[in-house]
């Protein structure tokens, strides 16, 4: 017989010898904290995660990290591995921007997959809002655009989600209050979450009052920007055993990416960005081996509220053109059929790319959530999305091993 | 007397040297588009190789567009990237060119919040800079 192309069912079977999870996660304070830098949010989180792990250090030999808007390094992941001195067999940094936290989890798996490492620790953090110069905030402003064909008419972040939310609300016929109903939404569930940093009440009145930023959206419809880390700690059932672990392992259960553009002129018209997402969510169900009736939690990339609607229509959890109005219904909320970003989101709680959703998914699925647990959930689906509405990664998780 | 010349504040584009003939032409207030010699179709943004599914085609011919389009969609900007913007309110679109391809711009010569997605739109051409001029756009009469 002739060689076979590897395929999802592959990974599959791999994911289920493995039985690969995530054992340990850790968040810091989040908010305004200044006096800590970059790399001491990176610390504290680690250490926060190998506690909860119930780990030694030293047993750690894989090292993911992202990279960093303050202390802008070439070698990020090392640059963090000399710092808190873990020699690791595994290193790697992903940039794919908001697509990052959630796609750590699955470098991670695949990382031990190969054989490259067995105990990989992943780990973001940044001290974003106290650090950030305001040349640096422009970089970043710029970044987010085409620096030649965009941002010279003056492009700025909200207003590159803002030219999808207009158009997803001419194609909807949508109203500025469903996407207001989002962020009201993340709000209460952010008054539940501990280290959240916006717990203000929040209602629809207000955020349709506020002063636009880029028609359509309000400041209210943008994320927070925050100081702060989180980690995750991603190893097999086998070798949590033997380093005779805390925690039971939370499963991998799936993973995907889906790519649109780049930059918004590359982006032919929305059924492009759904596909994108669909495509990242599709991959990951079938190595599954699932489908979204069997999420009991979603976890959805928040930096605006705009993306939620969108990767709710293309993952498929809502009919398309639907998801404003199931949000004004309240059906995102944690006691309502379809329980959103309990830990309040990139709108409430902070901006840490995707890392607090995999935390939260985490918490969720062990039963540790406190006064914001859903009741017994056994699969998370976490999304992440970087550039405006650009690459996609998807991951379930469930606290059963895939079988 | 002569009218002070007040310098241009705004972010002005990163070139890429392969983008040259495209701003050769808007100096000239013509708007080029890159075309496929491979495939034969136009596209934008301008750049090195064909972006068209199988084609690593790197030569291209510069067609003029009919500069006429409409809003595929909008935003009116209460608050810009720098501060060179204070106190503007200003429209960042994304043109549908009838020449088939999407471009960003400003609409302008006309009150920001009258834009709609769908308005029917002509290119105009900004002179920022002796380097720079931009292709900007206005409703059509």
């Amino acid at each position: 017989m002739s060689a076979q192309i590897p395929n999802i069912e592959d990974t599959r079977e791999l994911l289920k010898k493995n039985q690969i999870g995530i054992v340990g996660v850790g968040e810091t304070e989040q908010g305004k904290i200044p006096g800590k830098s970059s790399f001491h949010f990176l610390s504290e989180a680690s250490k926060l995660a190998i506690e909860d792990a119930g780990l030694n250090k030293a047993d750690v030999d894989g090292v993911i990290t992202a990279f960093s808007l303050v202390e802008e390094t070439f070698m990020h992941c090392t640059t963090f591995a000399d710092y808190i001195g873990i020699n690791p067999k595994y290193f790697e940094s992903v940039a794919i921007g908001g697509a990052t936290a959630v796609w750590m989890t699955a470098a991670a798996a695949m990382a031990i997959n190969s054989g490259q490492a067995e105990v990989v620790l992943c780990v973001r953090g940044d001290n974003t809002l106290s650090g950030i110069s305001s040349t640096g905030m422009i970089a970043l402003i710029r970044e987010m655009c085409h620096g030649e064909f965009e941002y010279p008419f003056g492009l700025t972040t909200p207003g590159g989600y803002a030219l999808m939310a207009q158009r997803y609300l001419h194609e909807s016929k949508g109203k500025r209050e469903h996407l207001a109903a989002v962020a009201a939404t993340m709000r209460q569930h952010a008054q539940l979450k501990e280290n959240a940093m916006n717990k203000d009440d929040l209602t629809i009145d207000d955020i349709m009052g506020a002063r636009l930023l880029a028609s359509p959206l309000t400041k209210f419809d943008c994320s927070i920007i925050s100081d702060g880390g989180a980690a995750f700690i991603v190893t097999t059932a086998a070798k949590a055993k033997e380093l005779g672990l805390k925690k039971d392992p939370i499963y991998l259960h799936g993973m995907g990416q889906g790519f649109s553009h780049q930059y918004l002129t590359s982006c032919e018209d929305l059924d492009q960005i759904y596909g994108a997402i669909q495509k990242s969510g599709d991959k990951a169900f079938k190595t599954a081996g699932m489908s979204n009736q069997n999420v009991d939690i979603t976890f959805l990339y928040d930096c605006f509220t705009i993306t939620t609607l969108l990767e709710l229509e293309g993952l498929g959890i809502v009919p398309r053109g639907q998801a404003g109005a199931a949000a004004l219904e309240g059906r995102l909320h944690k006691d309502a059929d379809i329980p959103l970003n309990t830990n309040g989101g990139l709108l409430s709680q902070a901006h840490l790319g995707a890392m607090h959703h995999v935390v939260e998914a985490v918490l969720q699925l062990r039963g540790e959530a406190g006064d914001r647990q859903v009741k017994d959930p056994n699969v998370a689906l976490v999304h992440g999305n970087g550039g405006i509405v650009s690459a996609h990664s998807t991951i379930l998780l469930g606290n059963e091993p895939l079988s | 007397m002569s009218e002070e010349k007040v310098e241009y504040a705004k972010p002005l584009p990163d070139f890429r040297p392969e983008t040259k003939p495209f701003w050769e032409g808007t100096k000239q207030h013509k708007l080029l588009l890159p075309k496929c010699k491979e495939t034969g179709k136009v596209f934008f943004y301008p750049r090195a190789i064909s972006p068209f599914p199988g084609s690593v085609n790197m030569d291209f011919d510069w067609v003029e567009s009919t500069g006429k389009g409409k809003v595929w969609t909008y935003s009116v900007h209460y608050m810009g990237p720098t501060k060179a913007y204070k106190g503007e309110t200003y429209v960042v679109a994304i043109i549908e060119l009838e020449d088939g391809v999407k471009m960003m711009s400003n609409v302008v010569d006309c009150d920001p919040e009258s834009v709609t997605i769908g308005m029917e739109v002509e290119v105009v051409f900004e002179d920022a800079t002796e380097e720079v001029t931009f292709a900007k756009f206005k409703p059509v009469q």
